[in-house]
Parts: structure tokens; C-alpha cells; sequence
């Protein structure tokens, strides 16, 4: 309904345009930083680096990188072959049966989004390795252990049972937008609820499904956390692990390899991002009843009721009660190992050892910091460029909209690693240039302002800022569902009366939206809390973070380190949800 | 026609607007001029799609015209040719929206105050005039609700208060009543008329409803398409229409399949069921013709009667306050409806069509 703005408008419109200057530059200035870094043959801070095709040669011609990417694509299909199918079934039963016990299932289901895959990983080994807790109680039991928790098969089976929520999230928005007639219809004509599922439920949701499919695909593309704990033992590689590895196989940093690593990865995961957006706008044409719909009432589930609760319960189990007792049950005993009894060793000793070292402890409150402070400032800049998109339907929202998929297509490894090129080289590039003219402002700016953008590099900032780009498109989500809420003529009544645009978002929307902001305040906290992957690289005294730690202290193979943070970690992100559920915050788009 | 500038409160001249550019742009207002003079109340009628909800909104300044000119006054506020455009805030008009668009977070004290807050008031200066504009609405009582907290019609006497705090030249209104219900309509249809002319405001309102668009303006602009079919006073719109179009929207009507015998000027002998008629011609006289009398003119009667046909009566239908009779003759190409007071017994009766009330198109 809008005409496009005539020439004769009032000037520029400056705050639009630093906002959106200052999103792209963070959004594009890392991913230059990556393509220009794989056409070099040495890291960019060498003075006799050149340009050519040398880095993309090596890896090539590396087996390890041709096992990996293989590795990473088996991971991804068999994770969606698994996650597709169950998430759709989990939806169907919860949305549309009268399944027994909704009420306490349906705030576990998202537990495994918000935990950290470190953590879980990290939970499957002190369970379910070899010398797990449940385990060794089977081994008591049956005489035996079932299962290989290192082998590729299980990674991915865990992969794809993780991965589950995802799947269901989406599914279950769909299925909620369903009439209930053509199942009615189907049982009416004869079908178990089973047939109705897989006939009828399922297929009318495909566009739903297949956006999720491509979801979950690029996720396990990306996974890194899973497979750094699970697949050493073994050996399992993916790209991202590969890539981590990078620096251990030739014992220097080797920037250029990394970035060409980089490169490929985001020239698969970027045009599934492209393509799932596209999903994503067929999927909202294909809504079959809006508004006042008929009251669905839920179909009977008869004697596959107590096989489906079961079932549920059993992924339930798995997935998250294993884990985290593991987890718990490890963070307070002494050790652990065949043999021990658990009475005899129970302990508190490693939290106090977490008090006695103030790496640690600066760690965990730097995340809680990043987590309540970093997430409402990241939530204002999303604002902000929400606010620069709001009711102006021009080229500039258009290329933001795109724009702000592009973090999405980048891991989190990687937007660290770019990050952290970032300030290693603007300020160089900033003093070349300075230093080159002959200017007294320059020099002076050389001296002062240069070692100041240097030191950034290992404060907070440069971690916040990686991490409110990682998480731009799921924080911009957010906050345009709030806006959403807001009619355009409460805005349009308050410039009728004499309010200009500006005085009308500050009016109007804002006091409107802030309810809205509240809660993306709190779900950008608990993703904050889970990441862990970003911070990797940027890892330095004063930038630890509790998820950068895990990675560092596993590697290093302090389990008890590793338990007791992971318990404290799991312990944020709960009382995060706890406060989510309390203030019916919607935990998903 | 020119018009004198100084005493119109609104201009509009040769008005287009698009919605989208280039290759997608479509053709909302083609060329659109109208007048709006002190103290006057004009409606813009029109089907839907006709564009007058586009107009309203262009010269409130939410909508950006391609060509033409708007003025307040003497004000010019959108000038094509010039590249001139005032923004909405700049033009000091009242909106009413549809919806109310009331705000949900202010009370109604704060809704109404927020344009005097804008034009930088004093506190005290700003509590004088809100109470007195509420006062006016009969909604004292009210100040210190939300808008969820009032019912319907309350909330779109806010809706007005608010527009017309600030004293606006102009008060521009989006299809005020077809929010409201049935019984609801009729009462504020009545409260609206008369409180514009209580306050002696220029008023500009978009509606769909031709009763409503009769009861309460001075003056009716008709859209069709983007155009203005006829401008007149409601009884010269409802009376003499200048086009078929404007003679089927602005009331009901019977259509008869007639022949056109002969034309002397404005007198037509029709042909009709083997019968001569005389009726009226109007309109440009182009094209098929078209043969129409308003329901209520449709006299019934037993007995033979000047300028009538003979129909068998087919069925009555009670509406409360008269009844609606359907004539149609034995194949079904001849129908008529009247108005008759009593229920009709079955049999064949005389419909008089009065000549000047026959219209051609």
C-alpha cells in the first residue's frame, strides 16, 4: 500500500544511514577479510605475502580436507535423514493428538537449542563413553556395553536426536495453522492415526518441512562442538574441526589455509541460506487457515497413546536426561571410573579449584556479563536496524534484508577467526596510511589512535561484537515479530497530528515494541550463554568466556575442569528458561 | 472552472497517483480535481477500488501523488511539477482513521494532548483545551482510560477529539461509521452532521454508503475508477444523475428491456412489452441505452393508469415498514419491484412509470 517517496524529501536521513553503514561494514568487512586472506600465500600480516591460488592447492590436495568435507556432508544428510522425520512426528503428536503429559514435555523439547553442543558432548562421553556412568550401570546389568559412543554412526545418530527441536519448532508452527477437518475426514474414511500422520498431516506441512530439512542440513554442516569431543578418539574429522586443526598440523598459524577452508565452507552453507529463505516465503503462501479457524479438537491416539508417550519419553531420556546427569553426577565426584562407588566420592572440590583460579572466574562472569550487559546492547543494534527497515520498502531495506543472512551462512569458528583478522588488520592497514601522509593530525592519530584500536582486539568488545554478528538474523527475527504487532496507522495517526518519523518511532513504536524487546532480551541472553565456538580465536586474558574455555580445558584434558563448568553453564541457561517459561516468553519465531 | 482561492479551505487539481513505478505502476486517481469551502462537508463516494480512500490519504500527505497539486488554503503542499511535498506532520490537518488508530499505551488525555504537546503548548494551556475539545464529545468522564477500556462509539469520539484539538483547517475522516453496528450508525450519523456544523468545521469524508454520504454531507463527489463521474448536492446526485453509473449507485433501481422508438430532445417514446412509453432521456445519449426508474417511484395500481404496464404479481415481502412487491410478466424478461403499503392480493395490476422519473441513459 505504499507509493514510493518522491524526490523533494526533506535531506538525508542520517541515522538511517550510520546505521545501516555500520551494519554492513561489520556484516562484509570480516567476509572480505576471509576471501582476500585465501588468495594469499601467507598470513596477511607477513611483508612478503602475494596473491595466488597457493593455500586452496594445499588443501586440495590434502586427504585429511577431502575426508573432512565428505565427513561433514555424510554428518549433514544422515542428521537431517534422522532429525526431518522425527521433529515432523514429535510436532504431529504434540500439536495434534491427545498425547498424554503435553504439559511437562513441551518446555523440555527446546531444552537442546539452548544447551551449548560442547556441553552436550561433553554430557555423551562422562554418560555414555566407555567409562560413563550409565555405562558401567548397564555393564553391571547386561554384562556388556551395546554401543561405541566414538564411532561416526553414533556422532551422527546424537547429531540428528539434538538436532530434533529445530525440526519441531517449525513443524509445529505449521501444523498449529491446520484445519482439522482433513484429518477428520481421513479417519472418517478409516485411517489409524498413524496412516493420518504420514498421509495426510505431514504432507500438507511439506513446505514447513523442507525449510527445516535445509535448516538442519547447513546446522550440521556447521557442527563443530559434537564432533571436537566425540570424533577425537577416533578420528572422525569434519571441515570445521579440520579447520581448527589447521594450526596443529603445520605448528604455525596458518592464516591463508584456513581462510581458503573457510571459503569453501561458506560457498556451500551460503546459497542454503539463500535457498531457505526461499523456502521460507512459499512456506508462509501456503497457510490453509488463518484467523478464526474451526477449534481443532485433538485426534485419539487409542492404544498407540502409551507406545507414543513412551517413545517421547525415551528421546527425552536420551537427549537430555542422560547428558546432563552425566554431567552433574561427574562435576561432583572426585574421579570416576570402573569400580568406584558413587556414595564414596562425592565432593565439591572442583567448584572450590573453579574459585581458586581467577582465569575461571573472570571467565564465567565475563559470560554472564556478555550474556545480560553484551545482550542488550546487541538487542539495540538489532533494533536499530530493524527501526532501519520499519515501513521503508526501498533498495536500501531490500539489501539489508539479504544482508542480514550473511552471518548466518558463517559458523561461529570462522566469524571468530574473521573477527579477529579484523583487528589484527585494520589497524595495521590504518597505520600504513597514515603513516604514509605527511600529516601532523595523521601521525598524531598514528600514535594515539592506532595502539588504542589494537588493544581492542583482547577486550570484551571485540568478542560482543563477533557475537551479536553471528547472531544478527536470529536476533533481527526477533525483534520484526514485534513489529510486526505494530499497525502501521498508529504511526501514520501520529504524523497526521503533527509527529515526525522520527518522534513517531520514539512515540509510538518504541513504547509499543518494548514488551517485545523484553523478551529478545532474554532469548538472545540464552543463546549468548551457548555459544561457545565464536570466542575460540579470540580467546585472550580478559576475553574468557565460559563456552572458549570448555574447548581450551578439554583439549588440554582437565575432565573435571570441564564438568563443573559445564554444570555451571547448563545451570545459567536453565535459570534463563526458567525466567522465559515464568514471563510466557515465546521461545521461538 | 476556477474557483476563488481565498475562500477554499482545500485544492485539489488534476490529481494522479500510482501505486508502484515503472513497468508495475497502477493507476489509482487519473486525474482528480475537487474543492473543499469553509464550513462545508464534503463525502467522496465510490465502490471500492474507486480510489478515495487514495485521495483522502494523499492529501493528508500518507500517500505521494505523481503529478498535480494539493493546497490548504494558500498553502501549497504537493506540487508535481514543482518536486514539492510536504510531509504528513507539516500540514496541520485532523485524521480520522477508520480503525480509530487510537494509541494503547496513552490514556485518553494523552491521545488527545499529543498534537498540542507537538505544537510545543503549555501544560496548563494544553489540560484547558483537552477538556474542553472532551467536554464537546461528551466524554469529560473519560480522560483518564485507555482505549481498550471504552466501547466503540467512544472510542471513535476520541478518534475526533483528537483530530480537531489543534484547530486543523480541515478535517479529513476515513469511513467514520462502518465500524460501528447497525443501530449505532444511525445515531452517530446524526451526532456527526451535527456536530461539524455545530463547530463550523470543513470536513472531507470518505465513505461507501450512499445513505450515509446523503445524510451528512453538503456536497457528494463521486469516484468510478479513479474519476470523478459527477459532483452535486446530494439531492442533484440522487435526482438527476448525469450517468447510469451514478444513477445505480446512488439508489435502487428497476432496469426494463425497452426499445427506443423515438427522441424528441429530452422526450423518448420507449417500446416496452408491446406497450408505448414516454420517458426521459439523460446522460450523453452514447452507446446501448439503458432503461431505469427508481423502486419508489414505481406506482401500483388496479385499474389502467397514464404511462403504465400490465404485470402479474409474483410475490410480497414484509419490511417492516412497507412491503416490497415483485411484478414479472409470463416469460420472465419484464421484472419490477415497488414499494406498496399493504400486502397485494395475487392478480394483474397496472405499474405506473412516471415519465420524468423514466430515465434513458
Amino acid at each position: 500500500m505504499h507509493t514510493t517517496a518522491h524526490a523533494g524529501r526533506p535531506g538525508v536521513n542520517w541515522p538511517r544511514g550510520v546505521v545501516v553503514a555500520l551494519a554492513a561494514t561489520t556484516i562484509f568487512l570480516p567476509l572480505f577479510l576471509i576471501f582476500y586472506q585465501s588468495f594469499l600465500n601467507a598470513p596477511f600480516f607477513m611483508p612478503n605475502k602475494e596473491l595466488g591460488l597457493e593455500a586452496y592447492q594445499f588443501i586440495f590436495d590434502d586427504p585429511d580436507f577431502a575426508l573432512a568435507f565428505k565427513n561433514a556432508f555424510l554428518l549433514a544428510a544422515g542428521l537431517t535423514v534422522i532429525a526431518v522425520p522425527l521433529g515432523g512426528m514429535l510436532a504431529f503428536l504434540m500439536i495434534r493428538t491427545d498425547l498424554p503429559g503435553k504439559g511437562f514435555i513441551a518446555p523440555m523439547l527446546l531444552v537442546p537449542i539452548f544447551v551449548s553442543p560442547m556441553v552436550m558432548g561433553f554430557g555423551y562421553v562422562v554418560a555414555m563413553g566407555p567409562v560413563g556412568f550409565y555405562t558401567l550401570w548397564f555393564k553391571d546389568i547386561i554384562g556388556f556395553i551395546p554401543w561405541n559412543i566414538y564411532s561416526f554412526a553414533s556422532i551422527v545418530v546424537i547429531a540428528g536426536l539434538t538436532h530434533v527441536p529445530h525440526v519441531y519448532l517449525y513443524a509445529s508452527s505449521a501444523l498449529k495453522s491446520l484445519g482439522s477437518d482433513v484429518e477428520e475426514a481421513a479417519r472418517v474414511t478409516g485411517a489409524s492415526p498413524l496412516r493420518v500422520m504420514f498421509n495426510v498431516s505431514l504432507p500438507m506441512v511439506t513446505p514447513a518441512l523442507a525449510y527445516a530439512a535445509v535448516l538442519v542440513f547447513f546446522l550440521g554442516f556447521e557442527v563443530f562442538g559434537l564432533v571436537l569431543v566425540l570424533g577425537d578418539p577416533e578420528g572422525h574429522m569434519v571441515l570445521s574441526t579440520y579447520l581448527y586443526k589447521l594450526t596443529n598440523k603445520l605448528g604455525t598459524p596458518s592464516y591463508h589455509l584456513m581462510a581458503a577452508v573457510a571459503v569453501c565452507l561458506v560457498m556451500v552453507t551460503l546459497p542454503l541460506v539463500m535457498l531457505q529463505r526461499w523456502l521460507l516465503k512459499s512456506a508462509n503462501k501456503f497457510v490453509s487457515i488463518k484467523g478464526k479457524g474451526a477449534r481443532s479438537k485433538p485426534m485419539p491416539l487409542g492404544r498407540w497413546k502409551w507406545l507414543a508417550f513412551g517413545l517421547i519419553f525415551a528421546w527425552l531420556m536420551f537427549t537430555i536426561v542422560m547428558p546432563m546427569s552425566g554431567i552433574a553426577l561427574r562435576s561432583f565426584v572426585q574421579y570416576w571410573g570402573e569400580g568406584v562407588k558413587l556414595a564414596d566420592v562425592l565432593t565439591l572440590q572442583h567448584f572450590r579449584e573453579i574459585l581458586d583460579q581467577p582465569a575461571l572466574l573472570r571467565g564465567i562472569l565475563n559470560t554472564l556479563l556478555i550474556g545480560v550487559i553484551g545482550g542488550g546492547c546487541a538487542v539495540i543494534c538489532y533494533c536499530a536496524i530493524a527501526l532501519a527497515m520499519h515501513r521503508k520498502p526501498d533498495m536500501v531495506t531490500r539489501f539489508l534484508d539479504y544482508s542480514v543472512l550473511v552471518p548466518r551462512a558463517i559458523p561461529g569458528l570462522l566469524a571468530g577467526l574473521s573477527f579477529l583478522w579484523v583487528f589484527l588488520f585494520v589497524p595495521s592497514w590504518l597505520d600504513g596510511m597514515l603513516k604514509g601522509m605527511d600529516n601532523g593530525a595523521a601521525l598524531w592519530l598514528s600514535e594515539h589512535a592506532i595502539p588504542a584500536l589494537r588493544a581492542m582486539r583482547s577486550t570484551i568488545f571485540a568478542l560482543w561484537l563477533a557475537y551479536s554478528v553471528v547472531w544478527l538474523a536470529y536476533g533481527m527475527r526477533l525483534i520484526s515479530t514485534a513489529l510486526l504487532q505494530v499497525g502501521p496507522e498508529l504511526e501514520e495517526a501520529a504524523r497526521a497530528v503533527g509527529a515526525s518519523r522520527g518522534r513517531a518511532t520514539r512515540d509510538v513504536t518504541l513504547p509499543l515494541i518494548r514488551y517485545g524487546l523484553l523478551g529478545a532480551w532474554l532469548m538472545v541472553f540464552l543463546i549468548f550463554e551457548r555459544e561457545y565456538s565464536t570466542g575460540v580465536y579470540l580467546l585472550s586474558p580478559g576475553t574468557e568466556v565460559i563456552g572458549a574455555m570448555l574447548v581450551s580445558l578439554w583439549a588440554t584434558g582437565s575432565t573435571d575442569l570441564v564438568a563443573a563448568l559445564s554444570f555451571i553453564n547448563v545451570a545459567l541457561v536453565g535459570t534463563g528458561l526458567g525466567i522465559a517459561l515464568r514471563f510466557g516468553v515465546k521461545l521461538h519465531n | 472552472m476556477k474557483r476563488d482561492i481565498m475562500t477554499n479551505e482545500l485544492t485539489v487539481d488534476d490529481l494522479h497517483l500510482d501505486y508502484g513505478t515503472g513497468a508495475h505502476a497502477n493507476p489509482i486517481l487519473k486525474g482528480v480535481s475537487m474543492h473543499l469551502q469553509k464550513g462545508e462537508v464534503v463525502a467522496l463516494l465510490g465502490p471500492s477500488g474507486s480510489g478515495k480512500t487514495t485521495l483522502l490519504r494523499a492529501v493528508a500527505g500518507l500517500e505521494s501523488p505523481k503529478s498535480g497539486t494539493i493546497a490548504i488554503g494558500e498553502r501549497k503542499v504537493f506540487d508535481g511539477e514543482a518536486g514539492l511535498e510536504m510531509p504528513a506532520e507539516q500540514r496541520n490537518l485532523g485524521l480520522v482513521f477508520q480503525s480509530y488508530a487510537l494509541w494503547p499505551h496513552k490514556t485518553v488525555f494523552d491521545n488527545v494532548a499529543y498534537g498540542l504537546k507537538l505544537r510545543k503548548l503549555g501544560a496548563a494551556e494544553i489540560k484547558d483545551k483537552v477538556a474542553e475539545v472532551l467536554k464537546n464529545l461528551g466524554l469529560g468522564h473519560l480522560a483518564e482510560r485507555y482505549p481498550h477500556q471504552l466501547s466503540g462509539g467512544q472510542q471513535q469520539r476520541v478518534a475526533i477529539a483528537r483530530a480537531l484539538v489543534y484547530n486543523p483547517p480541515v478535517i479529513l475522516l476515513d469511513e467514520p461509521l462502518s465500524n460501528l453496528d447497525a443501530k449505532l450508525r444511525e445515531e452517530a450519523r446524526a451526532f456527526l452532521r451535527e456536530l461539524i456544523v455545530r463547530m463550523g468545521l470543513s470536513a472531507l469524508m470518505v465513505t461507501h454508503d450512499q445513505a450515509e454520504a446523503m445524510a451528512i454531507s453538503d456536497r457528494i463527489l463521486l469516484l468510478n475508477n479513479g474519476k470523478i463521474e459527477q459532483q452535486g448536492t446530494p439531492q442533484s446526485m440522487y435526482e438527476t444523475p448525469d450517468t447510469l453509473f451514478v444513477a445505480e449507485f446512488m439508489g435502487s433501481n428497476n432496469r426494463l428491456p425497452a426499445q427506443v422508438v423515438q427522441r424528441h430532445g429530452p422526450q423518448v417514446e420507449l417500446e416496452v412489452g408491446g406497450r408505448r412509453l414516454r420517458a426521459m432521456a439523460r446522460g450523453t445519449g452514447e452507446g446501448q441505452a439503458t432503461t431505469i426508474i427508481r423502486v419508489e417511484e414505481v406506482k401500483v395500481s388496479a385499474e389502467p393508469a397514464d404511462n403504465a404496464i400490465e404485470l402479474p404479481l409474483l410475490t410480497c415481502m414484509y419490511l417492516g415498514d412497507r412491503y416490497e412487491c415483485l411484478f414479472k410478466n409470463a416469460n420472465g424478461d419484464i421484472s419490477l419491484r415497488a414499494y406498496t403499503r399493504h400486502r397485494l392480493e395475487s392478480g394483474n395490476y397496472w405499474l405506473q412509470l412516471p415519465a420524468d422519473k423514466l430515465w434513458v441513459f
